[in-house]
C-alpha cells in the first residue's frame, strides 16, 4: 500500500519480457472495452426507464436533502467511532486474557472471543433489540446497534492482535525477561508495541467492516446514513440515485480510513526489520 | 580449593525434550570470578544448559542454585534473580522499537527503579565502554551485527549482573565483526566478571577462560583448564571434536 517500503508484492515482481509486456497490453485493451460497454449499457438501461429524468434528481437540489443525508453521515460516524473504540479495547482485554496463561481465563476468554467471531452481527442486533427488553432492559436504539457492532468486532480484533503477538519474535520476550521484567510488563512494554505495528492494517480493514456493519442500524431504528437514506426513498420515490449517492458516501468514509492508515504506518516511523530476528539452535 | 560459595551451581540437572534427553545428570559449578567456555559439536545440549541458568529453559530434576540459593520458579522472585544474571544471545534480541539508549536503560529504570537520568548516564557510559555511544539515539535496525551484539552486552551491564550468560554471542555475526565483540568480553573477563560462556570461538576459549566444558549428547564429558582440554583431551570424543574443527 504505501509507496516507501519494498512489500511483499514488489519483492515478488519480476520486470516483464516482451511477449508478457504484449499480452498485458492486450488484456488492457479488451478489458478496457469491456468496461465501456458496460457502463454504455447501464446508462442506456437507466435512460430508457426514466431513471435519469431530472424529477429522479431535482431533490438532491434542495438543501434539506443534504441536511438529513449529513445526519444520517454523522449517526454513522458516531455509531461506527463508538463501536470501533470499544472493540479496541475490548479485543485487546480478550487477547491479553487469552494469552495470560492463566487456564480458566484463558479458556473464558477463548468462548467469548469465538462466540463473538461466530455470531452474525445482526443476530447480536435482535438480541439487544428484540430480547433484552423482555427483561426489563431499556437501552438507546444508539447503544442497541453500537453495542453489538462491536462485540462482533471485539472477538476478529481479539484474533488480529493475538495474531500481532505471536509475530513479535520469541527473542524479544526472552530479552525482556532476562532483564528482570515480569511476563506481564514484558507484554506490555515489549511485546504488545510491536505486535501493534504488526496489525495495523488488519486493525484498519476491521474498521472498515464496522463501518459497513453500522449499516444494520435501520433495523433498531437507529439515524443513520442507510436508515436516512430509506427514508428519503420513500419520500422521493428515487430509490437507484439515492443508493448512488449513499455508496459514495461509504466509499469515501472507507476511503478515507485506508488513507489514515498508510499515514499512520509512514509516521510511526522507526523500520524495526531486525537482521536476525529467530533464535536457530 | 577454596570454599566459597559458587555463584551457580548445578546439580544432577536433567531435562528431556520428549524423547530427547537433551541434558543428562548436569553437575557444574561456577565460582566468583570464573570464566568457564561450554564447547561441543551442535545439539549437545550447551545452550539448553545456558539456558537453563536463567530458567528461559525449565529443568525435569535436579537443582540450580545461584550464591547457593536454588533458582526460583516463577513471580517476583524468578524475575529479580533474571536481573541479577545477565543474558547475551546469538540473535542479539535488542527491542526493536526501542533506541538504542532507551533499550539500555529500560532495565534500570522499570527493574532497578534507578531515576531517568541517573539512567541515562549510566547507559552512555556504557556505551561509551562498548563503542557505540554515537549510536544512542539509532533504533536497532540501523545498526551492524556487532554494534548491536556489544549493545546487548552494555543492556546486561545496566543492570549490575552478579555473572553473564553468553548464549553464542558470535555465531550470527559476520566474519569481521567477531573480534569487536570479542574485544568486550575479555575486557568484562579482565574485570573480573563471573561470565559462562557457549561459544565456537577458540582462540577466545583458550586465552580467556579458566575452564572449559567439554559437552557431547546432554552430557558433560570432560572439563579442564584450557590448556589442557585443547593440548591434552583425555576423551576420544573432545578428540574428535577438536580434530574436525581443526581441519585434519
Amino acid at each position: 500500500m504505501s509507496a516507501h517500503t519494498v512489500s511483499m508484492r514488489d519483492a515478488l515482481y519480476e520486470e516483464p519480457g516482451p511477449k508478457t509486456r504484449r499480452r498485458t497490453r492486450i488484456v488492457t485493451a479488451v478489458s478496457l472495452v469491456l468496461v465501456a460497454v458496460g457502463v454504455g449499457f447501464v446508462v442506456r438501461q437507466f435512460y430508457i426507464t426514466g431513471q435519469l429524468d431530472a424529477k429522479y434528481w431535482s431533490f438532491f437540489l434542495r438543501p434539506s436533502t443534504w441536511l438529513y443525508i449529513a445526519g444520517g453521515f454523522l449517526g454513522t460516524l458516531r455509531v461506527a467511532a463508538v463501536a470501533g473504540a470499544i472493540a479496541l479495547v475490548l479485543g485487546i482485554l480478550l487477547m491479553l486474557a487469552r494469552t495470560s496463561g492463566v487456564k480458566p481465563l484463558a479458556a473464558i476468554a477463548r468462548v467469548i472471543t469465538d462466540f463473538f467471531r461466530g455470531v452474525p452481527s445482526l443476530l447480536l442486533i435482535y438480541f439487544f433489540y428484540l430480547a433484552l427488553p423482555q427483561y426489563g432492559l431499556r437501552i438507546s436504539a444508539f447503544w442497541m446497534i453500537t453495542l453489538p457492532v462491536a462485540l462482533a468486532a471485539s472477538g476478529v480484533l481479539a484474533e488480529v492482535f493475538r495474531a500481532g503477538v505471536n509475530a513479535v519474535p520469541r527473542g524479544q520476550t526472552e530479552a525482556a525477561l532476562s532483564i528482570g521484567l515480569t511476563p506481564g510488563k514484558t507484554m506490555i512494554k515489549i511485546v504488545l508495541p510491536q505486535a501493534l505495528r504488526i496489525v495495523v492494517p488488519s486493525l484498519i480493514s476491521q474498521l472498515v467492516v464496522v463501518v459497513k456493519d453500522t449499516t444494520v442500524a435501520y433495523v433498531v431504528s437507529y439515524p443513520d446514513l442507510m436508515q436516512n437514506a430509506r427514508v428519503l426513498i420513500t419520500n422521493n420515490d428515487a430509490l437507484v440515485q439515492v443508493y448512488f449517492v449513499v455508496a459514495i458516501l461509504y466509499v469515501l468514509v472507507n476511503f478515507a480510513i485506508n488513507q489514515l492508515s498508510i499515514y499512520m504506518a509512514r509516521r510511526s516511523g522507526n523500520p524495526i526489520i531486525s537482521r536476525a530476528t529467530e533464535n536457530p539452535t | 580449593m577454596p570454599t566459597q560459595t559458587p555463584v551457580i551451581e548445578m546439580r544432577h540437572v536433567d531435562k528431556h525434550y520428549g524423547p530427547l534427553h537433551v541434558l543428562q545428570d548436569i553437575n557444574l559449578s561456577v565460582d566468583k570470578g570464573e570464566v568457564v567456555v561450554l564447547i561441543g559439536p551442535s545439539g549437545s545440549g550447551k545452550s539448553t544448559l545456558c539456558r537453563t541458568i536463567n530458567r528461559l529453559e525449565t529443568i525435569d530434576s535436579g537443582e540450580i542454585l545461584i550464591e547457593g540459593e536454588p533458582l526460583p520458579q516463577e513471580g517476583k522472585q524468578l524475575a529479580q534473580m533474571r536481573a541479577e544474571i545477565g543474558m547475551v544471545f546469538q540473535s542479539f534480541n535488542l527491542f526493536a522499537h526501542k533506541t538504542i539508549l532507551d533499550n539500555v536503560t529500560l532495565g534500570p529504570r522499570e527493574v532497578l527503579k534507578t531515576p531517568k537520568d541517573v539512567a541515562e548516564r549510566e547507559a552512555m557510559e556504557l556505551l561509551a565502554r562498548v563503542g557505540v555511544e554515537a549510536q544512542a539515539h539509532k533504533v536497532p535496525a540501523q545498526l551492524s551485527g556487532g554494534q548491536q551484539q556489544r549493545v546487548a552486552i552494555a543492556r546486561s551491564l545496566a543492570m549490575h549482573p552478579k555473572a553473564m550468560l553468553f548464549d553464542e554471542p558470535t555465531s550470527a555475526l559476520d566474519p569481521e565483526m567477531i573480534n569487536e565483540v570479542l574485544e568486550v568480553m575479555v575486557e568484562l573477563a579482565r574485570e573480573g566478571m563471573t561470565m559462562v560462556v557457549v561459544t565456537h570461538e577458540m582462540n577466545f576459549a583458550r586465552r580467556v577462560s579458566n575452564r572449559v566444558v567439554f559437552m557431547a549428547d546432554g552430557q558433560i564429558v570432560e572439563e579442564g583448564t584450557p590448556d589442557e582440554f585443547f593440548d591434552h583431551p583425555k576423551s576420544l570424543r573432545a578428540k574428535d571434536f577438536l580434530d574436525s574443527i581443526r581441519g585434519h
